[in-house]
């Protein structure tokens, strides 16, 4: 078998009796994470499910090339990351103007105490907008590191850095997050 | 490794579920001390639309769509 599959069965809930075997197991046990990280990093309800869909695609269409050199959640996430980034380039890039990342961080006041939540009716929109407002590198790494599955060092394997660079990166991460959090109050 | 305590975020969790289920009673709210507990808490309530699983069974019994030709993109 597998080892994707293999490691997919341990947590299968069929939530997907349509699928064959070979991606249902997949599927059920990753297909939250990746809609989750399509969803908060495009922004984009309808554009995520369709993001879903084509990764879920891919992998079935390349599961022989996955040697089980990585785990099928970060297989997984690398065909999301690269997806969503070419969905996101192809809009973006015509109309949005990026800033330094130092200009950034210059711009939006940090924030150190904790989030707090009176409301939850609006949360997903409160926190959307707070991801907006960071750059996409920053962004994706708060969603990978969020991701309890997901070390430090596979985040950064993910994004092409040390797991050091990670750690650097993500405190002004959080900081410009709950920043921008406390401004959607 | 990542700097959170396994343990301190279960307490954390039992202790948000807890005041989740007390700010039904008394209104009271949630409080995160990272982002990232705050984006497995938004995970957490996020389900997968249908849809997609449905849309996946017809795209594996479907044949693939004919490849478009590069210069279609540049219509776009």
């Amino acid at each position: 078998m597998n080892q994707a599959c293999a490691d997919a069965q341990s947590s299968t809930t069929a939530e997907s009796p349509l699928l064959p075997a070979e991606i249902s197991a997949l599927y059920d046990a990753h297909s939250r994470a990746i809609y989750y990280l399509a969803l908060r990093f495009l922004g984009n309800a309808q554009k995520a499910e369709d993001a879903t869909h084509d990764v879920f695609l891919k992998a079935l269409r390349n599961l022989k090339q996955f040697r089980g050199e990585a785990t099928a959640r970060t297989w997984l996430y690398r065909i999301a990351i690269n997806h969503c980034k070419n969905v996101r380039s192809a809009w973006h890039d015509r109309h949005v103007l990026p800033s330094s990342d130092n200009e950034f961080f210059e711009r939006v006041p940090g924030g150190e105490s904790p989030l707090r939540i009176l409301e939850t009716k609006e949360l997903g929109d409160r926190i959307q907008r707070a991801l907006d407002g960071l750059p996409p590198e920053y962004r994706l790494l708060l969603l990978l590191v969020s991701d309890r599955e997901l070390s430090y060092q596979e985040a950064g394997a993910l994004t092409g850095q040390s797991a050091d660079a990670v750690r650097g990166k993500l405190f002004r991460a959080r900081k410009a997050f709950a920043g921008l959090f406390a401004q959607t109050e | 490794m990542k700097p959170q305590n396994k343990f301190s975020i279960g307490r954390h969790q039992e202790q948000a579920a807890a005041e989740q289920n007390t700010s039904k009673a008394a209104g009271s709210g949630l409080e995160f001390q990272t982002p990232e507990e705050l984006l497995q808490h938004d995970a957490a309530q996020t389900t997968v639309p249908p849809t997609i699983a449905r849309r996946l069974s017809q795209s594996i019994t479907q044949p693939a769509a004919p490849r478009r030709p590069w210069w279609r993109k540049l219509m776009d």
